[in-house]
């Protein structure tokens, strides 16, 4: 293995990582808060992918600029699927469990009918977004670094960082985390606890409808799609550490780096196992994950 | 009370059955049954084989229907699979049991048309694979199987077939070849096929590479074929990671001297021609059980009327599987006329019977149909094209080029497109 390749290999592991932690990060969120899993992650993306299309198919708006349009709606859905159907089980089984197991065969639910309602509806033909920058690339060294990637991996880096700002310094980032840390005393102390899970649920819904708009331009989109990146999600979160902001990003770029180093060496096919391998040794060694608190 | 409306719609049923009987001095439909994927992962694919095969029915009985049957229609009866071999092969019992067909046709995915067609067997109807590749659908010995399109092996044979005939007519071509597949059934049998004619040939091997389905990113796979440098690539993918390669093998520019040679999934689906820019797509080679550029060179009213017919209902011209579609029903019509008869024994044989080497059933592609002693179509064989100047032209067989193609052989380097 030359020098050269293996630097580029370990380059887009990190490109794509941090994709991975991005798109992770929603997922870390609402289990931190909520102890809820969302099954239906991958499919809220699907869903941003899919407004973000539709905005270019039908008005021509770039991705990039759909980001306006996708936000606010992924906050949107995030919000009303967690008050109209999440919600009524978390306030009916309050009182017997802390963490709501049936919370994740609801949002199971959610994730079926939100892929196959997107496959009835658009059927299963493959779509993508052709833009100025799907193949732009700049030339390090002689190997290509795609500039859409890089954009998705900076966008990575930011929201992470702008998320743990605002959750440490806002007061209802502050409410967040006391919600988190426990429910019943951040009631007591007078913090509307639905309000704050279902601004929660949004807000992880909200970095998907910025992450679906920054993939559309260098992915095809298809009603399924969602699943390959929610699977993902699971091996970066729980790697990187359940409800941890930074853990997310590490996480992924860990992924990212594995995956892609792995792959000169064994065929994809052999590295994915590799990689469900690394998560269930991670499970056994470190529950908790690398930046979790166990 | 709803016994009392089942009875009041059975009374009416009865009238009108009885009612119709007197007027039935036509000759009865024939029925023909089709076992396809409507719905399920593989439904474009199954709506097209449809389409195609009500587009020739709708000809056949505009043209005055069966002549040796007295001028009897076709009546197609489409039964769905799902894409699931239980539900095929219970489908299929249904339309043996309940319908009565006379023949069946069916089922594009090998998983299915491979139980299906023993159930066909075993009630002695006979079966007309469509779609399906998998060599041992017509390697066990059955008498009611047909199978006019290729099997498996043929794939793998043809593309070396191709690369064997641009290195006889340029003098140029690979020593090594790449292979690049998807991990599953048909990616893995294409792979071994490929590999176990390339030594017969003496080519090399210089990557052997698979992928399970549905991934996000090729760019450590794209590495290593930069760094094994194939002369030639085969690349086996369905439509959403034929898509991603493309992508970012265009992205990449990676210089493949003699190619990238696609054995058809998403570089057939008309989808992904869309979803690419022109420039990623050029020279690219398409393995596919249809002569692609076939609307072009063919003048045969029929096949342009079946075209007009077939893009009024899909907006996409006859691709494929609605070929394949088109081809099996007028292979039935020939069949019929022969028989002279839908008594399932007497279509068999006629079915064993058959040779055809001019007309309809051969819009496909091939030059004849006849079907050796395990009911496999020796004279079926896929298409190759090159994408040549925005266009997909045939390549090989060289009996199927059109005498204005000029194979570009081998492809220009990057920096010269």
């Amino acid at each position: 293995m030359d020098p050269l390749t293996l630097s580029f290999a370990v380059i887009n592991g990190l490109l794509l990582g941090g994709i991975y932690g991005g798109v992770a990060l929603g997922l870390s969120l609402i289990f931190g808060v909520m102890r809820v899993i969302n099954f239906a992650h991958g499919s809220f993306l699907m869903l941003a992918m899919y407004c973000s299309y539709l905005l270019w198919a039908s008005l021509g708006v770039h991705p990039y600029v759909s980001i306006l349009v996708t936000v606010p709606f992924l906050f949107g859905i995030g919000y009303a699927v967690q008050s109209v159907v999440i919600s009524p089980l978390i306030r009916r089984e309050r009182a017997l469990v802390v963490e709501p197991t049936s919370a994740l065969l609801l949002t199971a639910g959610v994730y079926l009918v939100v892929d196959n309602s997107v496959l009835m509806a658009f059927g299963p033909d493959v779509r993508s977004v052709t833009t100025d920058i799907t193949y732009e690339s700049i030339f390090v060294a002689g190997l290509p670094i795609n500039i859409a990637r890089l954009i998705g991996f900076a966008a990575a880096i930011l929201v992470a960082f702008a998320l743990s700002f605002w959750l440490k310094h806002s007061d209802m980032g502050r409410a967040i985390r006391a919600t988190a840390q426990n429910r019943d005393a951040a009631a007591m102390s007078g913090i509307n606890v639905p309000l704050i899970y279902n601004v929660t649920f949004g807000l992880g819904c909200a970095v998907l409808g910025l992450f679906g708009a920054l993939l559309v331009p260098f992915f095809s989109i298809t009603p399924t799609i969602g699943l390959s990146f929610g699977i993902k999600s699971f091996l970066v979160v729980v790697l990187g550490g359940i409800g941890s902001i930074p853990g997310s990003i590490l996480g992924g770029l860990l992924l990212g780096v594995f995956e892609s180093v792995a792959a000169q060496f064994v065929t994809a096919t052999s590295a994915a196992i590799f990689s469900f391998g690394l998560f269930i040794v991670i499970l056994l060694m470190r529950p908790a994950g690398l930046m979790g608190r166990a | 009370m709803i016994r009392q409306i089942l009875g009041g719609t059975l009374a009416l049923a009865t009238a009108a059955a009885i009612g119709l009987a007197p007027a039935q001095a036509q000759p009865q439909d024939v029925t023909v049954g089709f076992v396809l994927p409507l719905s399920g992962g593989s439904a474009t694919i199954g709506n097209q084989t449809k389409l195609g095969a009500q587009v020739a029915a709708e000809q056949i009985n505009a043209a005055g229907g069966i002549a040796s049957l007295g001028g009897a229609k076709l009546k197609l009866i489409f039964a769905d699979s799902q894409s699931k071999p239980d539900i095929g092969a219970s489908e299929t019992e249904r339309l043996i049991q309940r319908e009565n067909v006379s023949l069946l046709v069916g089922a594009y995915n090998s998983a299915v048309t491979f139980p299906a067609s023993e159930v066909a067997e075993r009630y002695k109807t006979p079966w007309i694979v469509t779609g399906a590749v998998k060599d041992e659908i017509t390697e066990r010995g059955f008498k009611y199987v047909f199978r006019p399109n290729n099997k498996a092996t043929y794939d793998a044979r043809e593309q070396l077939d191709a690369m064997d005939l641009l290195k006889k007519e340029t003098g140029k071509g690979p020593s090594s070849i790449g292979l690049f597949y998807e991990g599953t059934d048909w990616g893995r049998s294409h792979a071994a096929n490929i590999k176990k004619f390339a030594k017969e040939r003496g080519y090399t091997i210089s990557l052997d590479e698979s992928f399970p389905p549905n991934q996000v990113d090729f760019t450590a796979q794209l590495l290593k074929i930069r760094a094994s440098k194939p002369e030639a690539l085969i690349v086996v993918a369905y439509t959403p990671d034929h898509l991603l390669f493309t992508r970012q093998y265009f992205e990449n520019k990676i210089n493949i001297p003699y190619g990238i040679h696609s054995v058809g999934g998403g570089s057939e689906d008309p989808s992904f021609y869309k979803a690419v820019p022109q420039k990623a797509v050029d020279y690219l080679f398409v393995q596919e059980d249809w002569q692609i550029d076939r609307l072009k060179t063919d003048k045969d009213p029929r096949v342009l009327d079946a075209n007009t017919r077939f893009k009024a209902q899909a907006g996409y011209d006859i691709n494929s599987y609605g070929a394949q579609g088109i081809s099996n029903v007028y292979l039935i019509k020939d069949v019929l006329e022969r028989a002279a008869s839908t008594d399932r024994e007497k279509i068999r044989d006629a079915l064993a019977a058959t040779d055809i080497t001019s007309g309809m059933p051969l819009i496909v592609g091939y030059q004849r149909i006849k079907f050796d002693e395990q009911g496999q179509n020796t004279f079926g064989h896929g298409v190759i094209s090159e994408n040549i100047g925005g266009e997909r032209r045939t390549i090989w067989p060289s009996a199927n080029r059109a005498p204005d193609t000029k194979p570009v052989w081998p492809v220009p380097d990057w920096s010269a497109r």
